[in-house]
């Protein structure tokens, strides 16, 4: 079944009609791929977490129209029941261990499957099974979430979505505050899900390294307006431009460019990983400079 | 939830937002034993009249002050049809049943919104001019009498600016956490009573836990930069009165004499 999400001349504008009025989101028009990994950035307060607030119809456009499928989210449809949705885009918000609320971790992760008619018996047996896709094993299924270090409870806050099988995953800077291992090891939790299960990634991120790692389509937003939609490649070619939305390149493409100030050292495509970096570094060596 | 109008401090520097923070305390507590004291409609009209005049002094929309009626609409609603249903009176206007509306309903149903319009409009100048950090230091000074007889004022001064600090960041967790459990199929707005009742738990809790985290932070944080309490503290804002405000508080003992008079 395919799962797209497309934005139509979406703007959004936080208690219209009130002294408070704010318009937020600007004339937003994209589409996500199904089976996409895309990252979506730009700097603090350029409108990321309310945009993904309408992938799941938290939210909904004050103007414009969101499609999620062949389902119709606009100002006017109020009160349609948004559960179905909710159950095929699964969201990770920031700091997601603030969700955890249950006396076991195995409740816990319980508690989304039965808000969608999964019995407990059932949705026990699935956040067992869950578990190990986290990372963690079969004997946290009886202690508390509350006992957990801050990267466990993460994991586990994590699990309390992936257990409603959605076909999107949407994911608010998940490795935010967590060790450089720790972050390591989220992301490739995320590719290996991507792979295997074909879920769509949407990644909210300040990591460039993380968009040219494991993205394959980007969306960079500008107080509130969408300024690209194109590939990683692409996006990081013009340094410039992206340090004039407060952005920048990934640190392999910073490098290469400063090698290529030395007339010796030439890259047809600039290396977006640290892979790719070493790799061009060792075949042009090879040529004997 | 976004239009709770308590601590939505507009900053500005008209007349009102410079008066003393005591000043508008003591003038809102003085109104609003004013708005009980006056009966008749000229009363009422005179008070009006001041509520008017302070929010235009405020130079503050008066978009502001609708959005604080808002949320106590229901309130008022309640109040007025008991009013208007169980009044005991002798001129009866309508009548089904056992029901009756008789005029001296009306008239107290009428003078209750008038009440309640007026004492929110006064109390929302009084939250829209002033930072809950000067309530908090106008309340401290005004209870300081009560040190005497170890009224630990200077503790309540403090709870209470933490409170009024902490309600935008609450509401905004609650936000969060209540985004957070929808998308994990929560729906708050359906069900039974009980039901509802039941889907508050996974919200309340994560607020309660995020609560006693930050209050512990929040005490690290004041023992690390020193801080004791007690009677040895001094102030970085000195509250000092100015002509401008003995000036509002003669302006008040006059309306009372007016309304007395009326």
């Amino acid at each position: 079944m395919v799962m797209e999400i497309q934005f139509k001349q979406v703007d959004f504008t936080y208690q219209p009609n009130t002294p408070f009025e704010t318009q937020v989101l600007h004339d937003i028009n994209f589409t996500i791929k199904e089976g996409s990994y895309t990252a979506i950035v730009g700097h603090t307060g350029s409108g990321k977490s309310t945009l993904i607030q309408h992938l799941n119809a938290l939210k909904v456009p004050t103007k414009g129209s969101v499609w999620l499928d062949d389902f119709e989210i606009t100002a006017d449809k109020k009160n349609q029941s948004l559960k179905e949705i909710r159950e095929k885009v699964g969201v990770v918000f920031q700091f997601p261990e603030a969700q955890l609320f249950e006396e076991t971790i195995g409740k816990d992760i319980a508690f989304g499957p039965q808000n969608f008619g999964v019995s407990e018996e059932e949705a026990l047996k699935k956040a067992e099974k869950i578990l190990p896709v986290v990372g963690l094993d079969k004997t946290f299924m009886d202690r508390s979430p509350f006992d957990l270090s801050g990267g466990q409870m993460r994991r586990v806050a994590i699990a309390g979505v992936l257990v409603m099988e959605p076909e999107v995953l949407v994911l608010d800077e998940p490795t935010a505050g967590l060790d450089p291992q720790g972050q390591r090891e989220m992301m490739d939790l995320f590719k290996r899900i991507h792979e295997e299960q074909n879920i769509t990634i949407v990644l909210v991120t300040h990591q460039m390294e993380d968009v040219a790692e494991y993205a394959n389509h980007m969306i960079v937003l500008d107080q509130g307006r969408l300024v690209a939609e194109d590939s990683p490649t692409n996006v990081f070619k013009n340094e410039e431009w992206l340090q004039s939305v407060q952005l920048d390149v990934p640190q392999s493409v910073a490098f290469a460019k400063k090698l290529a100030q030395n007339k010796d050292w030439h890259f047809a495509e600039w290396p977006l990983t640290l892979d790719e970096l070493s790799a061009q570094i060792i075949s042009q060596l090879g040529k004997g400079i | 939830m976004d239009r709770l109008i308590l601590g939505q401090y507009i900053p500005g520097d008209s007349l009102i937002h410079r008066l003393d923070p005591r000043t508008k305390l003591i003038s809102s507590v003085w109104f609003i034993m004013l708005i009980f004291l006056a009966s008749g409609f000229t009363s009422y009209a005179v008070l009006a009249a001041i509520v008017l005049l302070a929010a235009t002094i405020s130079e503050i929309p008066i978009s502001y002050y609708i959005n604080g009626l808002k949320p106590l609409t229901f309130l008022i609603l309640i109040t007025v049809s008991l009013q208007l249903l169980f009044s005991q009176g002798d001129s009866v206007i309508f009548e089904l049943g056992w029901l009756q509306i008789t005029m001296e309903g009306l008239i107290n149903a009428i003078k209750i919104i008038i009440r309640f319009v007026l004492i929110i409009f006064m109390s929302t100048i009084l939250t829209l001019t002033t930072t809950p950090l000067e309530i908090a230091d106008g309340i401290e000074s005004l209870l300081g009498p009560l040190k005497r007889f170890k009224v630990p004022v200077q503790e309540i001064a403090l709870v209470l600016s933490i409170a009024l600090r902490f309600v935008p960041t609450l509401m905004e967790e609650t936000e969060t956490i209540m985004n957070a459990q929808k998308s994990r199929g929560v729906e708050f707005n359906t069900g039974s009573l009980i039901e509802r009742m039941r889907k508050i738990v996974p919200l309340l809790i994560p607020l309660f836990i995020s609560s006693i985290d930050r209050a512990d932070q929040l005490a690290t944080a004041m023992t690390a930069r020193g801080y004791r309490g007690g009677d040895h503290r001094t102030k970085l804002r000195e509250l000092n009165w100015q002509q401008r405000d003995r000036l509002v508080l003669s302006l008040f003992g006059l309306l009372t004499f007016l309304l007395i008079w009326l």
